[in-house]
C-alpha cells in the first residue's frame, strides 16, 4: 500500500502549500508514489482517521490547533513542518512580541464584539509536538521540500543544513552585502535555499532561522565595526525569529 | 427549526464553516463564519522599519504575495515622496499578471472546475480529462514562471523593492517568455469556452460592484476607485472614506460596505468597469461566450476570469515587447526617509486591496492599515447566500450544499487573507 499522507494548514497565509501545487512538473509523479488522503486546500472531504506522514502548515494560534497537532501526532508515523511559521513561529510569531490584547485591540478595536476562535500567541508547531522532519523558509524551498518527503517516504533521517548561508553564497560568488555596507544576515541564517534573495541582490533576512553552526557573538562583533548594533541586528533577526532566544538576548 | 453546518468548504483558501438554519423547508438564515484565527497583521508592522512592511504584508497571503507586496511598496512610496520609472511600472504590471495567471488557473481549474463535472477534486479528472488538467498545469505554470521570471520565485518575489528592482531579468529570457505568452493564448481562449459552455445559475446580486478604473488602461495596478451602480470614481487615498469596515460577532474578519450597500471586488466588478479597455482577443472571447455586460451575476465570477486569462496573455506579451523596445532602468531609486503617510491599491486576482502607512523620521512604522478582497466581498457573500439558498433548498441536501458551494467559490474567496 503506498504510504497515504495529509497535508494539514494552521495559521498562515497557505504560501508553502501553494508552492506544494506549484512543482506542476512533478505532482502527477509524486501522487503517483502517495496516497493523497487529505488536502484541504485542493479537495472536499474530511481528515482521515489513520494516516502514515502529515505535512503539516502554519503557525499554532488556537487551543484547537494544539488538539488537532496532538491528534496528527498521535497518529502518524511521521510529522513533516514545512515553512518558517511551522518551525520558528515565523512572521505570526511577531505577535508575541508585546501583550497579544494590545495586538488585538489594535486590529478590531477596545469594543464587546467576541470574535470567534479562541487565541493563544502564536508559537510554532514544533512547540507542541515532536516532528520527524523541518523544511524552513518563507516560503519553503521546492528543491529542499521535495528531497525531505522523498526521505520521509523512505524512512530516512532529517537531513536540515546546519552551517549558515555564507558557506554556500560564496561559493555562487555572489559580491558580499558588507563589501556595498548593507547589512545580510546570511551570516547567521541557516543555508539551504541557495542564497537566492543575495544571488538576486537582496540581502538575506533570516527566514530560515538561526543556523546551528553560527558564530552569533563574532557575528555581532563583525557588525558593530561596521557600525551596526547588536540591537539592530537583533531586532533585524527576530523578523522571521521573535521567537529565538539567542536573539532576544 | 434544523441547522446544517457545512464545515471547511473545501476548495477554497483558509477555513470557512457556513451555518444554514432551516424551518419547514424555508431558509430562516445563512451565513458563513470565518474560523481562521486573528493575524494581527496591521498591528505585527508597527514598530518595523518601513522596507520590512512589505515582507511582512506580502505574508498575508501566499497566492496574490505579489499583489500585497506591490500594494505596500506604493503605499510606502507615496509616504516617502518616491517616483519610480516606467520601466519599474511595466515589470510591476507583469509581476500582477503573473499572479492572475496562477490564481486564475488554479481556481478556475483546481478548485471551481470539479463541482461543474460533479467530482469532488480535480484529481480524478486528470484520468477522465488528462488534456484538461494538463491545460490547467500549463496555464498556472505560466503564471508561476512570470512570477519567477520578474520576480524570483512563484511565491513571495525577492526582487520588487522601494523604487524600483534588486534584479531584472537578462533580455534573451524575456523573448522566450514572451513567445510562451504568445503560444498560451490558446490555452486561455480554451478556458473561456470551457467556463462558457457550463450551465450556470440565473441570479443577481443586489450588492454595488467595485473596482480599479483608468480611462486608457485595463486597470491591475494604477487607477482610481469607480462605482458601478453610483457612477462615481474616487482616489484611492480617500479608500478610508467611501469603504465602512465593521467587526461582525460569527467571523474574525471583518465586513465592509459602500454608502451602506454591501458590494462585490473581482473579475466581474472589472469586467463590468473596465470592459472598454479590454484587449481585442479578450473582447473577441466575451463577445464569443454572449456574457452580456454589465451583468450582475456573481456565477459568471468565474466566466470573467477566464477572460482575463485572455487579456493577459496578450497584454503581457506586449509589455515584455515594451520593455525589449524602451530602455530605461529598474535600479531602486535614492530617497530620504522622512515622516509621512501614504496608501496606494491594486486589483488583486479576487479584487481590489488597500494598504495604507504611516512612517515616523526614523522610518519606522506607526500606523499600518490593510482592506483586501475578500473582507470586502463577505458581507455581499452573506447576502448572496441569503437570496440565493431558497430557491435550491429544494434540491436533495448533497445538491443543496454544492449549489451554495458554488456560490461561495464563485467568488473565489482567500479567507486567511480576510483575517489579516
Amino acid at each position: 500500500m503506498p504510504p497515504r499522507v495529509v497535508v494539514v494548514g494552521l495559521a498562515s497565509d497557505f504560501g508553502c502549500q501553494v508552492q506544494m501545487t506549484n512543482i506542476e512538473d512533478q505532482l502527477l509523479d509524486v501522487l503517483g508514489r502517495i496516497e493523497l488522503s487529505y488536502w484541504q486546500l485542493a479537495s472536499s472531504g474530511h481528515m482521515p482517521e489513520e494516516y502514515d506522514v502529515a505535512i503539516v502548515e502554519g503557525a499554532v494560534t488556537t487551543g484547537e490547533h494544539v488538539a488537532l497537532l496532538e491528534r496528527i501526532r498521535a497518529t502518524a508515523s511521521a510529522v513533516i513542518a514545512i515553512g518558517a511559521c511551522a518551525v520558528t513561529g515565523g512572521i505570526p510569531a511577531l505577535a508575541t512580541s508585546g501583550s497579544l490584547d494590545d495586538h488585538y485591540a489594535c486590529v478590531y478595536g477596545e469594543g464587546d464584539v467576541e470574535v470567534a476562535c479562541g487565541r493563544i500567541a502564536p508559537m510554532p508547531i514544533t512547540s507542541v509536538i515532536d516532528v520527524e522532519y523541518r523544511v524552513p523558509g518563507c516560503p519553503i524551498d521546492m528543491d529542499e521540500f521535495t528531497q525531505v518527503l522523498s526521505r520521509a517516504l523512505q524512512g530516512l533521517s532529517d537531513c536540515i543544513p546546519r552551517e549558515p548561508m555564507c558557506a554556500i553564497c560564496k561559493t555562487l560568488e555572489n559580491i558580499c552585502f558588507y563589501e556595498r555596507g548593507e547589512v545580510c544576515l546570511g551570516l547567521i541564517t541557516r543555508t539551504g535555499c541557495n542564497a537566492r534573495c543575495i544571488t538576486l541582490g537582496r540581502p538575506c533576512t533570516g527566514c530560515r532561522g538561526l543556523a546551528e553552526d553560527a558564530n552569533l557573538e563574532s557575528a555581532i562583533l563583525l557588525l558593530a565595526e561596521r557600525g551596526v548594533s547588536r540591537e539592530d541586528l537583533m531586532t533585524r533577526a527576530r523578523l522571521y525569529n521573535t521567537l529565538e532566544e539567542a536573539f532576544t538576548r | 427549526m434544523s441547522t446544517l453546518t457545512i464545515e471547511h468548504v473545501a476548495r477554497i483558501e483558509g477555513h470557512g464553516t457556513i451555518t444554514v438554519d432551516v424551518e419547514d423547508g424555508r431558509v430562516k438564515d445563512i451565513h458563513m463564519d470565518i474560523i481562521e484565527p486573528a493575524r494581527y497583521f496591521e498591528s505585527m508592522v508597527v514598530g518595523r522599519r518601513f522596507d520590512e512592511a512589505p515582507l511582512i504584508t506580502s505574508r498575508i497571503c501566499g497566492i496574490c504575495s505579489p499583489n500585497h507586496m506591490l500594494t505596500s511598496i506604493k503605499a510606502l512610496e507615496v509616504a516617502l515622496g518616491v517616483e519610480v520609472s516606467e520601466r519599474t511600472q511595466i515589470m510591476r504590471k507583469l509581476l500582477v499578471y503573473g499572479s492572475y495567471l496562477q490564481n486564475h488557473a488554479t481556481h478556475l481549474y483546481l478548485l471551481a472546475a470539479p463541482d461543474y463535472v460533479g467530482l469532488p477534486s480535480v484529481f480524478p479528472l486528470a484520468e477522465t480529462h488528462p488534456d484538461v488538467v494538463e491545460r490547467a498545469l500549463r496555464v498556472k505554470k505560466l503564471g508561476n514562471d512570470l512570477t519567477t521570471l520578474i520576480g524570483g520565485r512563484p511565491v513571495h518575489p525577492i526582487t520588487a523593492v522601494l523604487g524600483g528592482f534588486t534584479s531584472e531579468p537578462e533580455p534573451g529570457r524575456l523573448v522566450a517568455f514572451r513567445d510562451a505568452l504568445l503560444a498560451a493564448s490558446q490555452d486561455a481562449a480554451a478556458t473561456v469556452d470551457l467556463f462558457g459552455s457550463f450551465d450556470e445559475y440565473e441570479f443577481e446580486t443586489a450588492g454595488e460592484m467595485l473596482a480599479l478604473v483608468d480611462d486608457d488602461d485595463y486597470a491591475i495596478y494604477d487607477g482610481q476607485t469607480g462605482a458601478l451602480d453610483a457612477g462615481w470614481r474616487r482616489p484611492v487615498s480617500e479608500y478610508r472614506s467611501f469603504i465602512e469596515e465593521r467587526v461582525v460577532g460569527h467571523s474574525n474578519a471583518k465586513h465592509s460596505t459602500v454608502g451602506g450597500r454591501t458590494f462585490m471586488v473581482g473579475a466581474l466588478p472589472r469586467i463590468n468597469l473596465s470592459r472598454a479597455t479590454l484587449g481585442a482577443t479578450a473582447a473577441d472571447a466575451l463577445n464569443r461566450v454572449g456574457l452580456s455586460i454589465p451583468s450582475r451575476n456573481p456565477f459568471m465570477n468565474n466566466l470573467c476570469q477566464a477572460v482575463e486569462l485572455v487579456d493577459a496573455a496578450a497584454r503581457c506579451a506586449q509589455y515584455i515587447e515594451t520593455l525589449l523596445d524602451m530602455g530605461g532602468s529598474t535600479t531602486p531609486v535614492e530617497f530620504k526617509i522622512a515622516a509621512g503617510s501614504g496608501s496606494a491599491a491594486t486589483e488583486a486576482p479576487r479584487g481590489t486591496l488597500y494598504h495604507g502607512y504611516s512612517v515616523d523620521d526614523d522610518g519606522i512604522v506607526i500606523a499600518g492599515d490593510v482592506i483586501t478582497p475578500t473582507a470586502q466581498n463577505l458581507a455581499n457573500l452573506d447576502a448572496d447566500m441569503r437570496a440565493f439558498a431558497p430557491s435550491v433548498v429544494d434540491l436533495p441536501r448533497d445538491e443543496f450544499v454544492i449549489a451554495v458551494e458554488r456560490l461561495v467559490r464563485a467568488y473565489d474567496p482567500c479567507l486567511s487573507c480576510s483575517v489579516h
